[in-house]
């Protein structure tokens, strides 16, 4: 049990799928070889499969206390990072060439059915579901794990892999019900969100959630009454776990989204919702009609002209009242320590070429957009070696 | 279990090599390491009622020259390749103060393991102290492995320098010490404690 837990919760009515949250995660963390295929952050239409496919049939977790069976999602189950013909279809001189994925051959991304969602015009709905792992209070994973290569951080509730001690025997893949594991087969060990931890060891919250432009993402501790997330989750009780009866107690929580009303086959709107609430409990559990209900009165509140501390709360009109204690600017942090990019050993591609090849250029994306607006390469950006890395990012 | 001494053991590092057959193959009874040794609950319910570390039939058979010593072990059972997880075999030394071999060692009483598997080209080194605590060990001279599979069964032949001290398991002409195994089916998707194992320590006697 850690002594205190840092959480998020994410707000579904705001979310767009732009996928910025996706990008910001992917260039900082998973740019090592093996880790093409590994999105930390994933961001899917539901109803939907969801990344990775299906990964709500595929077991683990824990019920009424006791460790259940599950499965490791395979790579295709996850979604393969493709590789596309660019060179053939630019610089090939042949006229009838087209794009195609892995020669065509390609299965499914993973994000296979965006936009798909469910029911029938007029009455067809969707909406965005970004995921991360969620640092469980009762971590499946680290349960699992013979070789305790997984811990929790005891400060914040993290939990992370140790990537020494892991031997690639992949029984937190199938332990963990939420499948937020991936497996590197070049490195031969498993690896996942880290909560951007070196980030928050120096106040500055996650990529994904300073990145996001819809400010779907608060962040900061469960337990501070002056933060957002004890306000969401305890104070005003409309951010739910996903999936709670797994029983791993999910540190990451959602407010449910609303929806415009079902339309009946006279074209009148009726008292339904149009995405289903049976589906919402089925995703956040029986609390969905009581969170549903506050937004929706407090929205009417605000609408009246009424004070509203909740709508306030999630229209987040202080962008950095989302992240509680962790509001530093990361280029700040970085003017005190290297910004830990984990970046050894990765070979660009793209080579000079790459409009993020160079470290000012890093320093740039790593500090942010929402009008943060110093120009690039104030800070000089230095790559960690496996033993920092592993020490919180200090050297 | 005997180590018989030859002349020079550099004929005999290829698996396929004639002298083995001389060499005197002796049989290693093995049976499933425990469920209820596993070491976390998570395990312990997923293999329940599944059957592993079946009886792969292992062989074995060792000679060393007074400078290095090898061993060729066989057993039936070849996985498909592309699968999640190796074949592999590990031979098992004790370091010093007769550790326990069903427990890995323990604390102050390691066990020196010597581990080859079907996807890593190198032998691996290891030292535990207990079931999850095992670490990187020490290199050794002439450390070497070859591994030959007709199909249906695997050869493979390992080799290290005679010798012992620090954590380096002692092996020494004309003495006795003790040798255990274990053999993971990789198709079965064994790893970690899920195997075949030894039962029990094995002596082994070096010829002078």
């Amino acid at each position: 049990m850690s002594k205190r837990q840092v959480a998020m919760v994410m707000d579904l009515n705001k979310c767009i799928g732009c996928q910025t949250c996706t990008v910001a995660c992917k260039t900082l963390w998973t740019r090592r070889e093996g880790m093409e295929h590994m999105l930390w952050n994933t961001v899917n239409t539901q109803p939907g499969t969801g990344t990775p496919h299906h990964f709500e049939q595929m077991g683990g977790g824990f019920k009424d206390g006791k460790a259940q069976p599950g499965i490791r999602p395979t790579v295709e189950d996850f979604g393969k990072a493709w590789e596309f013909n660019h060179e053939e279809v630019f610089n090939g001189g042949k006229n009838d060439i087209s794009l195609a994925a892995d020669g065509g051959k390609y299965g499914k991304g993973p994000n296979w059915d965006e936009d798909q969602g469910d029911g029938q015009f007029p009455n067809s709905h969707y909406f965005y579901m970004p995921r991360i792992c969620n640092h469980c209070t009762h971590p499946a994973c680290l349960e699992a794990c013979p070789r305790k290569a997984i811990s929790k951080r005891e400060e914040d509730g993290i939990v992370l892999i140790d990537e020494d001690r892991c031997k690639g025997y992949r029984f937190c893949q199938e332990a963990c019900p939420y499948k937020k594991i991936y497996y590197n087969e070049q490195e031969g060990v498993s690896q996942k969100c880290i909560f951007c931890f070196p980030r928050i060891d120096e106040g500055v919250t996650t990529a994904c959630s300073r990145q996001c432009p819809g400010r779907v993402r608060f962040v900061g501790y469960l337990d501070d009454p002056e933060g957002p997330i004890w306000k969401l989750v305890h104070k005003w009780k409309v951010a739910l776990p996903l999936h709670s009866e797994y029983g791993t107690e999910p540190n990451v929580f959602y407010v449910p989204p609303l929806s415009p009303p079902k339309i009946d086959d006279e074209g009148n709107p009726t008292e339904e919702p149009r995405i289903p609430t049976e589906y919402l409990e089925y995703l956040f559990g029986d609390r969905v009609k009581e969170a549903l209900e506050t937004v929706r009165i407090e929205r009417e509140k605000s609408k009246r002209g009424e004070e509203s501390e909740l709508m306030d709360l999630l229209i987040a009109r202080k962008w950095l009242d989302m992240f509680g204690p962790f509001q530093n600017h990361p280029r700040d942090a970085a003017r005190m320590r290297p910004i830990p990019a984990n970046r050894q050993g990765f070979k660009n591609p793209l080579g000079g070429n790459d409009p993020f090849s160079s470290d000012e250029d890093m320093a740039a994306l790593n500090g942010g957009a929402m009008g943060d607006s110093k120009p690039a390469g104030v800070s000089p950006i230095k790559f960690f070696t496996k033993d920092q890395y592993k020490n919180g990012g200090r050297s | 279990m005997r180590t018989r001494r030859v002349n020079d053991v550099a004929s005999l590092l290829e698996p396929g090599a004639a002298g083995w057959d001389a060499a005197g193959f002796e049989p290693v009874a093995m049976m499933p390491a425990p469920l209820a040794m596993q070491p976390t609950e998570y395990i312990r319910v997923k293999w329940e009622g599944r059957e592993y570390g079946s009886d792969p039939g292992l062989k074995v058979a060792s000679v060393h020259d007074g400078k290095r010593w090898v061993l060729c072990a066989r057993w039936s059972g070849v996985s498909p390749s592309g699968i999640d997880f190796p074949d592999a075999i590990a031979v098992a030394l004790p370091v010093r103060n007769d550790p326990p071999l069903i427990l890995m060692g323990m604390d102050g009483a390691p066990i020196q393991y010597l581990r080859w598997q079907s996807n890593k080209p190198a032998l691996r080194s290891i030292v535990a102290t207990g079931i999850g605590h095992s670490e990187n060990g020490p290199k050794m001279a002439a450390m070497s492995v070859k591994a030959h599979t007709n199909g249906e069964q695997w050869d493979v032949v390992m080799s290290r320098s005679l010798g012992g001290e620090g954590e380096v398991a002692p092996l020494l002409a004309g003495q006795k010490t003790k040798i255990g195994f274990a053999v993971w089916r990789g198709a079965n998707e064994e790893r970690g404690g899920i195997k075949a194992f030894s039962i029990d320590w094995i002596e082994l006697a070096l010829d002078a």
